[in-house]
């Protein structure tokens, strides 16, 4: 007999389930801005020129170290010059501490990064009411509809609509010579305006955003391998109409191959703009719908991941909703560390949201074996939480159907079979059963159709859950 | 600067490695708080080379080293004493420095330390110096980051990466410092001298070290791969060659490694050879060690810690106490407010989602308890063999277990429940717990009992009757293990 153990575990039969989702780690990246490492010595004596804690902080200034792409020379020199005399004015060369005095580069980026924000503040707040009230309430809505209406309308067919000149799309070639030298011109251009995140030791973080100058709505992705050029991409307000469009071709074409290659063109340009608002927020949500409703488990796993880190910055959007579909995600995945790691991640206030509640209680049901309650739960399921469901419900049929072939002797009844779980019909829970090679153990009674249980019922159903067939998914 | 050469030559001559570790701390022994800054006030970053050569390697020190050994251990020394200056300016300027800087310093020291042994400078018995290395790298790191995170703000991704949100972490120093620790680990599990003088020796004090930084930073996966090479590595000594201690934290680990991956029964022997070997006075890591034992054995053997295993730790005590008693009761809403009450400490640790399986032991006492109310079946029995004992009754309406379910997750009701088993009990309840609020139907009844017969074997045996209404037990041993 099987030790009680080895049955312990939850759902075996799917595969993917036992890949954790985890991000590796990166791979580390040295160090490039080591902080100097000889401390300044004690002045023994003191100096008629400068003291030499000032000659090691110009000296670290301009050591290679300390290089910042971005803050020219000039700029730097002028910086210096401004900080010292400023010191030595106001007689204050010997008592300031040279040691944790920022480089003046440092000084510079942190001053642009701020004239920045504040210029990034205001055109927030042009935006953020536009589209505040996207998704009304998609609680309500029945299992089945995807939030982004539909309707029918004619649409330009995917390939013609990439209207990108050609000239634009062959920038690429010799990209490492060309970028260096471009990158010089571009920091000539904007060096003055762009900010740059100092702390950052990620070597093309410091080349600060693109402001994109492209004025045509839709753009084929192509993934980067030089930094990108402002004639490519689309600023804010022209990919705010890129959105109005993409929602109505999806409406209308329902090509799903290329929503998702305009959208991902989308997020990229968002990135390379360092655009972070409510609107990135609702590129990333309507993307990640779109994805769950055409079952697109990995393109909307990318999205939920960035989805979680956005809300973490309260940028509007809908959390509660997006955390209650994580924690279905995590149920297919059946990655145990990460759904550990949301519910210490969710809040008390959270947990009593009825979608994060719904899912918990779905998790819990599950995580029991209880089959009855996890179907009760999946056909109430909010929002678009039942195309996730759906994900799992192969797996979890087999699983219970298993558990009952196993524990009831010597039938039941079909009926059963489909109110337990969750079919739509007796029709439906007998395809089901067919599907999967089992239609033998189907008999009819008394005008009843009855699934035969025990022996070699619950042997065959044993071995489908551990190891599901595919079926196309409809 | 004095004791240090002192301490080094005389480790030097006689192969202590703990007492040549000791002189690379970064910080000062207990009885000596002062060591460090005298140590760094006795020479200057720039003196300091030529200072040591004087002292360390020349001809009066009674030591041969050659000549490569002796700059290798020269270049250790100087970057050991910048990170001690980086120590010393820290924590005399009360917090306004920098713990990048230290941990920088450090990661240099480290650094130098595993060149000379890389390039084969260094004897194996030395190898407690690369312990100290590791072991305050991980700390400075953890510090480091601690300080980088108050007050920096969220990072841009990269421009080539498609997507917003920076992948770059809040543990940047830490992960840098696996690296470094990664190669402490390279360099013991690598070495082909014979035994009597090889770094393997080093092996499991790298290898906890690993574990425990890979934990941190929630990235146990890495933790698998050491595990693998540790498989294939051939000629390690034996476990019982190494100190208790070092296999002891290994297989705490190793047991961790496999609970988190719900291997429950390989987890289980882990973590009892992980406890037999921790030292009897090691209570708080007794304590880490049956926080995750209890639970394992609650799913393995279904067995439930005992008042005194607890008696000497209040914590676990604390943490399992209450459930364990509601799992004996089989008490489903007190279990579930225990599981509630508990929920965070347990998140945190790693537990909740074992813990809440225990919750299917106390639905099988409480079907135990309607079995055995059950009674027996009088005169039905006629060969009463060896026991006197009747046969119990083992079809039972399934209604009954309906009703007992009922009572037990009504905390109200809960201590009338011995003689309500066979009226139709209604809910009166609206209780804090998921399970509780919503009433159980007939349906559920049954995927519970299912779940019985079905899930462990060991739980209950028997099958559903639908059309019958009856589960039926088995006549020998309905509830494996518990006697009936």
């Amino acid at each position: 007999m099987q030790a009680a153990y080895t049955t312990v575990s939850t759902r075996r039969g799917f595969d993917r389930s036992h890949q954790p989702v985890q991000i590796p780690l990166q791979p580390f990246q040295e160090s490039k801005m080591i902080q100097p490492i000889e401390p300044v010595e004690p002045p023994k004596r003191v100096i008629r020129e400068w003291p030499p804690a000032v000659r090691a902080y110009v000296q670290r200034s301009f050591s290679e170290n300390h290089t910042v792409k971005g803050v020219a020379r000039q700029d730097l020199e002028a910086k210096l010059k401004a900080i010292i005399s400023e010191a030595a004015e106001n007689d204050t060369l010997l008592t300031v501490d040279w040691d944790n005095m920022p480089l003046p580069q440092q000084m510079l980026l942190e001053e642009r990064a701020r004239s920045y924000q504040s210029s990034q503040l205001l055109t927030n707040q042009q935006f953020s009411d536009a589209h505040a009230a996207q998704h009304p309430d998609g609680l309500k809505s029945k299992k089945r509809k995807s939030t982004e209406a539909d309707g029918l309308e004619d649409g330009n067919p995917p390939w013609r609509t990439n209207q990108i000149p050609l000239g634009d799309r062959i920038t690429y070639t010799d990209k490492r010579i060309k970028f260096d030298r471009s990158n010089e011109l571009r920091k000539k251009r904007f060096g003055e305006i762009l900010p740059s995140t100092p702390t950052t030791l990620d070597e093309e973080m410091t080349l600060g955003p693109v402001v994109g100058t492209c004025e045509i709505l839709e753009k084929k992705y192509l993934r980067l391998t030089a930094p990108p050029k402002a004639a490519t991409v689309r600023p804010l307000h022209v990919l705010r109409r890129t959105l109005e469009l993409l929602k109505e071709k999806w409406k209308t074409d329902k090509n799903y191959n290329y929503i998702c290659d305009q959208f991902k063109s989308m997020r990229q340009d968002l990135t390379v703009q360092h655009i972070r608002n409510d609107f990135t927020v609702n590129v990333y949500e309507i993307h990640a719908r779109i994805a769950l409703e055409t079952g697109d488990m990995g393109e909307y796993n990318q999205c939920q991941t960035q989805l979680y880190a956005l809300y973490a910055l309260k940028l509007g959007g809908h959390p509660i909703e997006f955390k209650a579909y994580r924690i279905l995600y995590f149920i297919y995945t059946g990655s145990k560390t990460d759904m550990n790691d949301l519910i210490a991640d969710l809040t008390i206030a959270e947990k009593n949201e009825p979608p994060i509640k719904h899912a918990l209680e779905t998790r819990s049901a599950l995580a029991l074996g209880n089959y009855n309650r996890f179907f009760k739960l999946y056909l109430v399921a909010p929002g678009m939480g039942a195309y996730l469901l759906d994900m799992s419900i192969q797996r979890e049929r087999l699983s219970a159907l298993a558990n009952i072939a196993r524990a009831y002797k010597p039938q039941v009844r079909l009926r059963f079979i489909t109110e337990e779980l969750g079919f739509e019909s007796d029709q439906e829970a007998a395809r089901f059963i067919c599907d999967h090679q089992a239609g033998d153990f189907l008999t009819s009674k008394d005008d009843q159709v009855l699934l035969e249980c025990g022996g070699k019922s619950a042997a065959l159903f044993e071995k489908l859950r551990k190891d599901p067939p595919k079926l196309s998914t409809p | 600067m004095d004791l240090l050469v002192q301490n080094f030559l005389v480790a030097q001559s006689t192969g202590q490695g703990h007492l040549l570790s000791a002189t690379l701390l970064p910080e000062s022994p207990q009885d000596d708080p002062n060591r460090l800054r005298r140590l760094t006030s006795s020479s200057t970053v720039h003196d300091i080379e030529s200072d040591l050569r004087s002292s360390l390697l020349s001809t009066r020190s009674g030591i041969h080293l050659n000549k490569a050994e002796g700059n290798a251990w020269i270049d250790v020394y100087v970057s050991y004493f910048r990170a001690a200056t980086e120590v010393v300016a820290l924590s005399e300027r009360h917090g306004n420095s920098d713990h990048t800087s230290v941990y920088d310093a450090w990661k240099e020291m480290a650094n130098t330390l595993i060149r000379g042994y890389s390039s084969g400078h260094f004897q194996a018995w030395t190898i407690p110096c690369l312990y100290v290395a590791g072991r305050y790298l991980r700390i400075f790191a953890i510090k480091a980051d601690r300080h980088a995170r108050s007050g920096k703000p969220v990072t841009y991704g990269s421009g080539m990466s498609g997507d917003i949100t920076s992948s770059i972490s809040k543990n940047e120093k830490l992960e840098d410092a696996a690296r470094v620790i990664n190669r402490i680990f390279q360099l013991c599990i690598s070495d082909r001298a014979s035994i009597e003088n090889s770094r393997k020796w080093g092996l499991y004090y790298a290898t906890n070290l690993l574990f425990k930084t890979y934990f941190k930073l929630n990235s146990i996966s890495l933790s698998k791969n050491i595990l693998r090479a540790l498989s294939v590595s051939v000629d390690t000594p034996p476990e019982s060659a190494f100190p208790r201690s070092q296999i002891s934290t290994f297989h705490y680990y190793n047991g961790i490694i496999a609970f988190l991956d719900e291997d429950y029964p390989t987890a289980e022997t882990h973590l009892t050879q992980s406890l037999n070997l921790c030292h009897k006075l090691a209570t708080h890591n007794k304590e880490l060690i049956l926080t995750y034992l209890i639970p394992c054995h609650l799913l393995t053997t279904h067995t439930l810690p005992s008042a005194t295993l607890l008696a000497p730790f209040p914590r676990l005590q604390k943490l399992f106490q209450p459930l364990a008693e509601c799992i004996k009761r089989g008490d489903l809403s007190g279990f579930d407010s225990a599981l509630a009450q508990g929920e965070e400490e347990f998140v945190k640790r790693r537990i909740y989602l074992t813990l809440e399986r225990g919750r299917d032991i106390a639905l099988r006492n409480l079907f135990r308890k309607v079995f055995l109310l059950g009674g027996f079946i009088d005169g039905g029995g006629g060969e009463d063999t060896e026991q006197a004992a009747k046969p119990r009754r083992t079809r039972i309406p399934i209604h009954e277990f309906e009703t007992a379910i009922a009572l037990s997750m009504d905390s109200h009701n809960h201590r009338l429940n011995k003689n309500g088993n066979n009226n139709n009990s209604k809910l009166s309840n609206g209780t804090t717990t998921k399970l509780s609020r919503a009433k159980i139907d007939r349906d559920e009844v049954e995927c519970l009992l299912a779940n019985m017969i079905y899930k462990f074997q060991n739980l209950m045996k028997g099958y559903i009757a639908q059309t019958a209404g009856m589960v039926v037990l088995s006549k020998g041993a309905a509830f494996p293990g518990t006697g009936v």
